[in-house]
This record gives C-alpha cells, structure tokens and sequence, in this order.
C-alpha cells in the first residue's frame, strides 16, 4: 500500500479504453524503450460515486460463468479499476509502452463481498519498477472502498520483456508442485476474446482477432487472463468463503478457440489450483485461493 | 394412522434398443404410451381411474413439459388420472416408485403407475445460447425499431444448434471420464470388469431363454430382445476392445464392453394398496419396503471417496439401520450397472474397513455380499440404460424374483447424474 498522502487525481469518470488502447497502437509500437526509471510517481488516478449497472453485471456474469445475482464476483471490480490502470499506463511518465507489457499475475483480495446495490469509489496507482528474470515488473494497485470502508483490493503484474536483469533471481518463487487432477473441463470459444472485451473494455488487439494478435507474436487471438481467472472462480460456486485472496500467475496463453482444464486440491485452508491444455506440463495459470 | 406398505403387482416395458437404432424415430411420449398400453393390456385397466401416473425423462424436449399427463391422455387409461413429471437423471425410475409407494402408503392413493422413459435419439436439440439470448431479447423489445436493433445482434456462428450433451455441467467430463477416476482410485482392474459385463449378459439371456421376461417385457416397434444383448460374448472378446474412457491414465480399463451403451426405451410399474388389489383380483408380488437417497460432492471432493457414481454406497447404510438390517440380509441385490466398475467400486467401499469407518461413519464395514445372488437376471450391461427407464426395469424384475421365490427381500442400488444415489429395499 502506498501511503495515503500521495496526490490523487479525480477523473470525472470511467476513462474510456478503445480510445487509449488506440492511441497505444498508434504511438506505442513505436516509444523507444530509454533507461528504465525505477522510481515511478504514485499518485493516483481516483473515481468516486461509481453504481453499478445492473445489465452490465448480469453480462459479466453470464459471460464468465456465475449466477447472475446481487453480489458482484470477485474479479468483477477488476472492470471497474482496469480503465484507471490503463489510463494510468498511458500516462507519460509511465515507464513502459501499454501495448506489449504482458499481464504476468494477478491477486484479487475481497475484503467482505459488495452487493449490487452499493456505491463504489476506486483508486489505482503503480509501484516502483522491479526486476525480473526475463526484463522488468511493474505493479498496478487498485483499492475499492464503500464510505470508509476498503473492500476490495487487486495487484496487477505487468512484465516488459527485456534484459534479463540478474538482481531478480530472488523472484523466482515458483517451487515443484505435485500433480494435481482434473477436476473440470471447458470450452474456450473463439468468441469469448471479442465478447469479454465488449463487457469489460480490455480491447487490446491481441485478444480480439488472429491478424492482431500476430503483431505480438501469437500464431492466434488469445485469452483474457482475468476472462481465465474468473472462469476458474466460478467453478468454485458456493465455495468460496467471504473473505478471501485469489493469486493466480498466468504463465502460457491460451490460443482460441481451446479446451482447458482445470486442476484443483484442497489445501488446509483454501485451494491450490492450475489450468491446462491437457498436454503440456506448463499450466495456462496457477494460483490459489486464500481465506484472509 | 400406521403407514401400510404398498404393493407391487407387476411392471411392463419394451425391450431397450441401442442409439439410433429402431426406436430412432419414436418420441418419449410414443414409448411412454406403448409401454402404459402394454401395462394396461397385462392387468386388465382399460378406462380404469388410477390414483396416479408419475414418470419422467431425463432428456427431456421443453415441449414436453406434460410429458406423463400427455401419455396418459394417449394411453388406454381413463383420462380422469391424474399425471406429474419427476426428474432424477438415472435414479428418476425408481423415483417415481417411491413417490407413487408413499402416496400408497399414507393412504392418498390406493393405486398408481410409476414409470420412465428415454431417448438419446430423438434428443433435444437447443438452440445456439447466442441466438438464444438475441430472439429473447427481441420479444421484449417494445417497438419494431428495437427489435430490429437487437436481430440486428444475430452472427453467423449463432446458427449452428448446442448438441445434447452428457457431460456434468459442472465438471464438463462425462459420466464414463467420472467413472474411469473413481475405477483407477479403487483399483478395479480390466478383468474384473469384463468378467462382471460377461455375467450380465448370460444373466439376462438366460432369463429370457427361461421365460421370465415373457410378461414384464412388450414388443415395439419389431424388437422383442433387448437389441444390446451379446449372449454369447466372451471375456476373450471383450479383452480385444480398446478402452473408451480415462485413456489418457496410464492404465486405462473401461471399454465399450464393460460400460453401458446409450440406448433408448421406457418401462412402467403398477403399485397398489394391498385391497385395491384383492379388489381387482391381482396378485401382489412384492412390497416396496423403504428408500433413502444420497448425495456427493464429486465436484470439490475427495477423488477417491466422492466419485460422481459413489452416492449409494452413503445411502445405504442410513437405509440400513433404519430398517435394521445388515447387507447381508437380502436373497436379491440388483445394482444398477452404469459401468461394471460402478458396480465393483460400490461393492468394494462396501467392503473396505478404512472408508466404512471414516467415511460412513461406521464401527465396522459392510461387508461382502453374495455374487451368486446380484443382477441375476442381468442387469444395464447387458439389457442397456434408457437413463430413466432403468428404475422400473429393476423394481418389476425383482418383485418377480421375489414373488417366484415366494419370501425373503431384495435391495436396490442406482446411481444418477449429479453425484446422486437412490437404494430401496422390496420385501416379499
């Protein structure tokens, strides 16, 4: 958390995404990487009063595979403080271009579950650049508060490929893991990249068509991550107790349209899970979930 | 006011016949008559008033939402009985026998039908989810404009129709992906499994040799066996076939052989109070006794313990000491073959010291039962497993087991889509 003395800039509401990420392809592809400034300015982009829309809720959450009802899915909010992470990327001094950074994890914390019916406000800053074995790390925060109350908070890890920077090898963290067994299996229909970026405004060319996504370097559109993440959550329905962290990295994409399956063991508190093609060793995402 | 218990006096239903096969033109509705016709013709109850008609269908047209009542209306029954649908996938068959007994035996009927019916033929075919969504969206539209405005949402791939699926919702893995989990975590091997599916099929061959299905069983439609019936199959045979389910395990055991086929057909009971029968000269098979049905967590628990098929191995020891009783104290056990390693698994909980106490909660396990006398006239292997024609199939057979032996009691076991069980116990 950063302290709460940082500048907080109001927008006066939701930044609009095809623009910014327009923009981006437009300018992005083309910003020169210069010297990497660890420190980042932490000021925060804020928007207050935000209802929610109940149609827009219902969509998001047939489109990810929960009950359509009154308290939003964890991962919901996430909609909400993505325009503000990205505006807050298109920023200037932003160390790195929107286009290219890759979304590497994601935690979710949900602090008590909102309801439908509550008013949000959302906050979102960055935190200094870090290393990384394969370049360079950059988190996104975000915090939702109703009145006084947080909650709701997120990290987002973003990674801009580059040097491999040594001073990272302490951030390896990944230890074997035994095997886990399928638990479920689903469909990822070639559609759901153009569909999660119509409900959640991501419309970052990589998901939306194959011609695209080759730009990147994808032989196909892939995957939303936070698509694959809430999906995942759904599957624990009923499950999931009210106060808890879902941390999940998301390590392969998954090409469209796919068949993935989902793994899953129970911990002493909480889940360890991953998500793969049915294949390979390398899971799409791992993660677990948390009570807190 | 004691409860009395309600009696079984016989059931009817057309032979089974393989997807596709030569019921792939009939409907629900039409086997569903045919089989309360034949009923009706065996026991005498043309424009007769019953209590009741329950049944249901597990795949299920949306148009058929009366689907019993309809049948009803067909059939040579007074169309004064009342009819309702049940739906408990594969348990729905004998749901429908507990519903229709239990009305009996509280005295609100004094006679009833209770039967199943399935096609994997003739099976819904929705439309696309997308399109789905645009239509309704449409006709909530209140003016042309937005009509036009939410048509306007339709995309090609929209088009193409959701197929009928037999996967879990939940899981996505079919019932045979389930089964091959919970037969690799029990260790049924590939033999035991084949040796089971053979017996199957020279039980219920053997059972029509004899005669015994002549009047539980009608004609339809120019089968009069069950068309999946291999009477002469051998465990040699059955080796050759390659697996079907779990290959991608590094043993896999379960084939087309020892796993029952999608299959098509429906069956009927008629029950009654002791009086009603005396009443309509009808003699009493059996008793239906008492029931219990389960549930487990196949979606989030122990893969062992909590396989999709498992609830009736928690079932029956609740329905057990309810009646007083031990497993051991039946002449007759039908368990309902979904795959052979349905049957071998359930057994081998039953038998297994460890699980009997930490997951039954019990002192001591179960115990073995005596082979000779399980599905002894054949079970689904061989006869195959309309989903909710299954039930009546096994509840008329055994009340003729039971009445042809002249005492003793029978215990059935069927496991059901969703991670659920229904056991019962019938009494001579």
């Amino acid at each position: 958390m950063t302290p709460a003395d940082h500048p907080v800039r109001q927008l006066p509401a939701s930044p609009h995404l095809a623009p910014m990420f327009a923009r981006a392809v437009l300018s992005g592809l083309h910003r020169r990487p210069r010297d990497i400034p660890t420190d980042v300015s932490r000021h925060r982009l804020a928007l207050t009063e935000r209802s929610i829309d109940p149609d827009h809720l219902a969509a998001y959450q047939r489109l990810c595979g929960f009950r359509v009802s009154d308290r939003l899915p964890p991962t919901y909010l996430h909609v909400l403080s993505f325009p503000l992470a990205v505006a807050r990327m298109n920023e200037g001094d932003f160390p790195f271009p929107l286009l290219g950074l890759v979304h590497i994890r994601n935690s979710v914390r949900q602090v008590r579950p909102v309801e439908l019916d509550e008013t949000v406000a959302v906050e979102v800053w960055a935190d200094p650049v870090r290393a990384h074995p394969a370049g360079h790390q950059i988190d996104l925060l975000s915090q939702v508060t109703v009145g006084t109350e947080t909650v709701w908070t997120e990290t987002s890890t973003y990674l801009r490929r580059g040097k491999a920077t040594p001073t990272a090898a302490g951030d390896r963290r990944e230890q074997p893991q035994p095997e886990l067994g399928t638990v479920a299996r689903w469909r990822v229909p070639k559609e759901i990249g153009r569909q999660y970026a119509a409900v959640s405004g991501d419309c970052n060319p990589i998901h939306l068509a194959a011609l695209p996504a080759r730009a990147f370097g994808f032989s196909s559109a892939i995957a939303h991550g936070m698509w694959l993440k809430a999906r995942t959550l759904a599957h624990f329905e009923g499950r999931l107790p009210e106060a808890f962290t879902a941390e999940v990295a998301f390590k392969t994409p998954v090409f469209l349209p796919s068949m993935v399956e989902l793994a899953a063991t129970r911990l002493d508190s909480g889940w360890r899970l991953a998500l793969h093609d049915g294949k390979s060793i390398r899971p799409h995402l791992a993660g677990t979930i948390s009570p807190t | 006011m004691a409860a009395r218990r309600a009696a079984i006096l016989g059931g009817n239903r057309i032979p089974f016949a393989r997807a596709n096969g030569p019921y792939a033109h009939a409907s629900n509705q039409d086997m569903l008559t045919a089989t309360l016709d034949g009923l009706v013709a065996r026991f005498g109850l043309q424009g007769e008033r019953l209590g009741e008609v329950a049944a249901g269908a597990v795949l299920k047209h949306s148009k058929d939402f009366n689907l019993t009542r309809e049948a009803v209306l067909g059939s040579r029954l007074s169309p004064r009985t009342p009819a309702y649908d049940v739906q408990q996938a594969c348990g729905t068959g004998l749901h429908t026998v507990i519903l229709v007994a239990n009305k009996i035996a509280l005295g609100q009927v004094e006679s009833g039908i209770a039967a199943g019916v399935d096609t994997v033929s003739d099976a819904p075919i929705a439309v696309n989810e997308g399109l789905r969504r645009v239509l309704l969206d449409a006709n909530r539209a209140k003016n042309l404009a937005g009509r036009l405005k939410a048509l306007a949402g339709i995309r090609p791939s929209q088009l193409v129709p959701a197929a009928p699926s037999n996967s879990e919702p939940r899981t996505g893995l079919s019932m045979g992906e389930h089964q091959a989990i919970t037969t690799a975590e029990w260790g049924i091997t590939r033999e035991a499994q084949d040796e089971f599916a053979v017996a199957s099929h020279r039980n219920l061959a053997a059972a029509y040799e004899s005669g015994f299905l002549d009047d539980l069983v009608t004609p339809f439609l120019k089968l009069s066996r069950d068309q999946n019936l291999r009477p002469d199959t051998t465990i040699e045979r059955l080796a050759k076939l390659a697996p079907v389910f779990g290959t991608r395990s590094p043993n896999p055991t379960m084939t087309a052989g020892n796993s029952t086929p999608l299959s098509d057909g429906a069956s009927a009971v008629l029950l009654a109070s002791d009086e009603w029968a005396a009443e309509h000269k009808l003699p009493v098979l059996a008793h239906f006794v008492d029931a219990e049905t389960a549930g487990v967590d196949y979606v989030h628990g122990d893969r062992k313990a909590d396989g999709l098929l498992m609830a009736p191995v928690y079932a029956m020891p609740r329905l057990l000491e309810r009646n007083k009783l031990t497993l051991q104290d039946f002449d007759f056990y039908e368990i309902h073959e979904a795959f052979a390693s349905t049957v071998l698994a359930t057994l081998a909980a039953w038998e297994d010291e460890g699980f009997c106490r930490q997951r039954l909660g019990l002192q001591a396990p179960l115990g073995a039962i005596d082979r000779a006398r399980l599905n002894v006239s054949g079970s689904s292997l061989a006869a195959g497993h309309p989903f909710a024609a299954t039930g009546g199939r096994i509840v008329a057979n055994l009340a003729k087991l039971l009445h042809e032996k002249g005492s003793g009691r029978g215990l059935i076991s069927i496991c059901a889509a969703g991670g659920q069980g229904v056991v019962a116990i019938l009494e001579f």
